[in-house]
């Protein structure tokens, strides 16, 4: 029997922005639909190799450009989150912007997915920058920046008596209502219930946004509806379980199909509250 | 034998001023020089270096400039505190060369640290073949039909050379880093291609100043005139696609034309934004205050104030606006903060 190959392609590329250096492979399927670009951002595993393999099939599928990019540990010891000590933010924006310039589908908004690590960037990525976002789709984040402000930031939007905090609050503050007008997906698996070193801990976090990744995902909802709604906006953001799913991306993808939900068309939008 | 007239064009250093001008119109020369008015084009030989020993060329760079040299500027005036302020008049019998960027006319005060002005020796004034004068104006942009909608973020200050330049160009370089296609303009001024090449160097979508608008300076130019070319520039950048513009108004709040803008409803209809540059604390809130009797409060203040924390955290507590360096400018999620509110349309009343 006959099997047509394959003619995907994976490129790599690396994009320099002000606050460092970013390699990223570009998954280009053989046929393109008209679906917006992905960004997958892995977590604190850092398993940008696993995920272009994961996500390959998918691209292919659904005729989007999946670009992955990877935070290597040496350059980037931190980048869940915009700070001082590093702004992956700056760089993601540069790897858009040079990717625009040889396809305009970057020019536009991009749909965003990340895993753990890479879900905190994601969501912090587009309260910053939400015209540069289409759909956000956040898996199995360890802690969220709440949209309002019940936590100092980085929890919440909340001020503390630190410039820097108060610096990044107004900023966030400012892009809220663009943020809660974003379609968002937000996937935990049923089993992700450890709390290991991995999940950040600490009292108040414990209290305000819950013990585990599964009653974080939950607060994080909650509040993003409630704060949408506070400000008249009909919130597009789902909560969607993976049944017997840990804190495994892999095991996400291959078993709860977390990599179909993510690359599908998204449904119809809802008109605005009035 | 015949002499061709315009033989000495041939060689001429062409200024910054007269970038737009089409040499092949040019058909002639005159010396009607009391008949000049600002914005024609007048050929005029170095006769004794000052203040300027280089001039701007049309091409983008500098040029040193020698006794004897011949160069094509602009008439017009000059509202420089640090330097000069000249009248576009031309004495036939030598004028100033009140600007690097082309402008010729008649020095009335200089800033006592500097030196005289450049001598000039009036050669002709340009005429095409009909044997009217050659004007900036034939050359500034067309009317365009685009309504110019885009927001503006408007960088005023407290005097030349308070930081309104970097601050516009860091302005420009956020908001291009955060996605934005950004026109970086000068609204008013004395044309130099010095703002015009740092705003050009930040990847800036478009890059244009009044002299686009056909003015070599806006010193002395009616009000509606300066709007009109205000609304050029911001019609073309909203044709060229931009979807923001940053634009620096020159000079101090009590300068003559930029104060009739800050009081004019102009600026407040067309204003999504404003940046205050200014060198200390004090004059941060004599800056704030007067924006405040004009019903205008910006969002940021900057300039040579931001440079030390301590006169930023005098400004801060003096009138409760932040305080942003030239790297926060810079930055995309700061900029980003003037986009979407300018987007968003929430401006604050003062």
């Amino acid at each position: 029997m006959h099997r047509p190959i394959s003619q995907t392609s994976i490129a790599r590329l690396r994009v320099a922005s002000p606050s460092g250096t970013l390699p990223a492979r570009i998954i280009r399927p053989t046929i393109l639909s008209d679906l917006r670009p992905l960004i997958v951002l892995h977590g604190i595993s850092r398993n940008a190799d696993e995920l272009v393999a994961l996500f390959t099939p998918e691209a292919e599928r659904s005729g989007r450009i999946v670009v992955v990019p990877h935070f290597a540990q040496r350059r980037w010891p931190h980048f869940q989150r915009p700070c001082r000590a590093a702004r992956p933010d700056q760089a993601l924006l540069a790897l858009l912007g040079h990717l625009a310039v040889m396809n305009p589908a970057f020019a536009g908004p991009v749909d965003l997915f990340g895993h753990s690590g890479g879900a905190q960037l994601a969501h912090r990525f587009a309260m910053l920058y939400p015209h540069k976002v289409g759909r956000l789709n956040l898996a199995a984040a360890g802690w969220y920046c709440l949209p309002d402000a019940s936590m100092t930031y980085p929890y919440g939007l909340g001020g503390d008596a630190t410039p820097g905090a108060l610096c990044w609050a107004r900023r966030h503050e400012q892009a809220l209502p663009a943020y809660l007008r974003l379609g968002v997906q937000v996937f935990v698996g049923t089993h992700d219930t450890d709390r290991d070193d991995s999940l950040r801990q600490c009292p108040d976090l414990d209290r305000i946004q819950g013990h585990t990744r599964i009653a974080r995902a939950g607060t994080y909802v909650e509040r993003f509806r409630a704060a949408a709604r506070a400000r008249g906006i009909l919130p597009e953001i789902t909560l969607i379980r993976l049944p017997g799913v840990t804190h495994n991306v892999a095991q996400a993808i291959r078993q709860a199909h977390l990599g179909r939900l993510v690359t599908a068309g998204e449904p119809p939008r809802l008109a605005a509250a009035s | 034998m015949t002499q061709d007239v315009l033989a000495p064009l041939t060689t001429a250093k062409w200024t910054f001023a007269t970038r737009r001008v089409d040499h092949g119109l040019i058909g002639g020369m005159d010396t009607a020089f009391a008949a000049a008015r600002p914005g024609d084009l007048i050929l005029a030989q170095v006769e004794s270096l000052g203040q300027h020993q280089r001039v701007q060329l049309s091409s983008g760079r500098p040029s040193y400039i020698y006794p004897g040299d011949m160069i094509v500027l602009a008439c017009g005036a000059r509202y420089a505190p640090d330097q000069f302020e000249g009248l576009a008049e031309i004495d036939p019998d030598g004028a100033d060369l009140l600007a690097g960027g082309g402008c010729i006319g008649r020095m009335v005060a200089r800033n006592e640290r500097i030196k005289n002005a450049t001598r000039l020796l009036p050669v002709g004034r340009l005429l095409d073949d009909a044997g009217e004068p050659v004007n900036l104006d034939r050359f500034a942009l067309p009317p365009t039909d685009r309504t110019n909608d885009i927001p503006v973020v408007f960088v005023l200050g407290t005097a030349m050379n308070s930081g309104k330049t970097l601050a516009t160009a860091q302005l420009a370089l956020g908001l291009r880093r955060a996605g934005y296609k950004v026109a970086a303009l000068k609204g008013t001024g004395t044309g130099a291609f010095g703002d015009f090449n740092e705003y050009s160097d930040t990847g800036a979508h478009w890059v244009a100043d009044f002299t686009d608008a056909g003015m070599v300076t806006t010193y002395r130019e009616p009000l509606a005139r300066v709007k009109d070319g205000l609304n050029l520039l911001l019609g073309h950048a909203a044709e060229r696609g931009c979807d923001i513009a940053v634009m620096e108004i020159a000079d101090g709040l009590f300068q003559r034309e930029t104060g009739a803008l800050v009081a004019d409803p102009w600026l407040r209809d067309r204003l999504s934004g404003l940046v205050f540059a200014c060198g200390d604390a004090v004059a941060a809130a004599g800056g704030v205050a007067e924006l405040a009797r004009h019903g205008l409060r910006p969002d940021a203040l900057t300039g040579i104030l931001s440079c030390s924390p301590m006169a930023a955290a005098e400004a801060m507590s003096a009138t409760g606006v932040p305080v942003l360096r030239k790297g926060d400018l810079a930055d995309p999620a700061e900029a980003n903060v003037f986009a979407l509110r300018a987007f968003a349309g929430t401006r604050r009343a003062a």
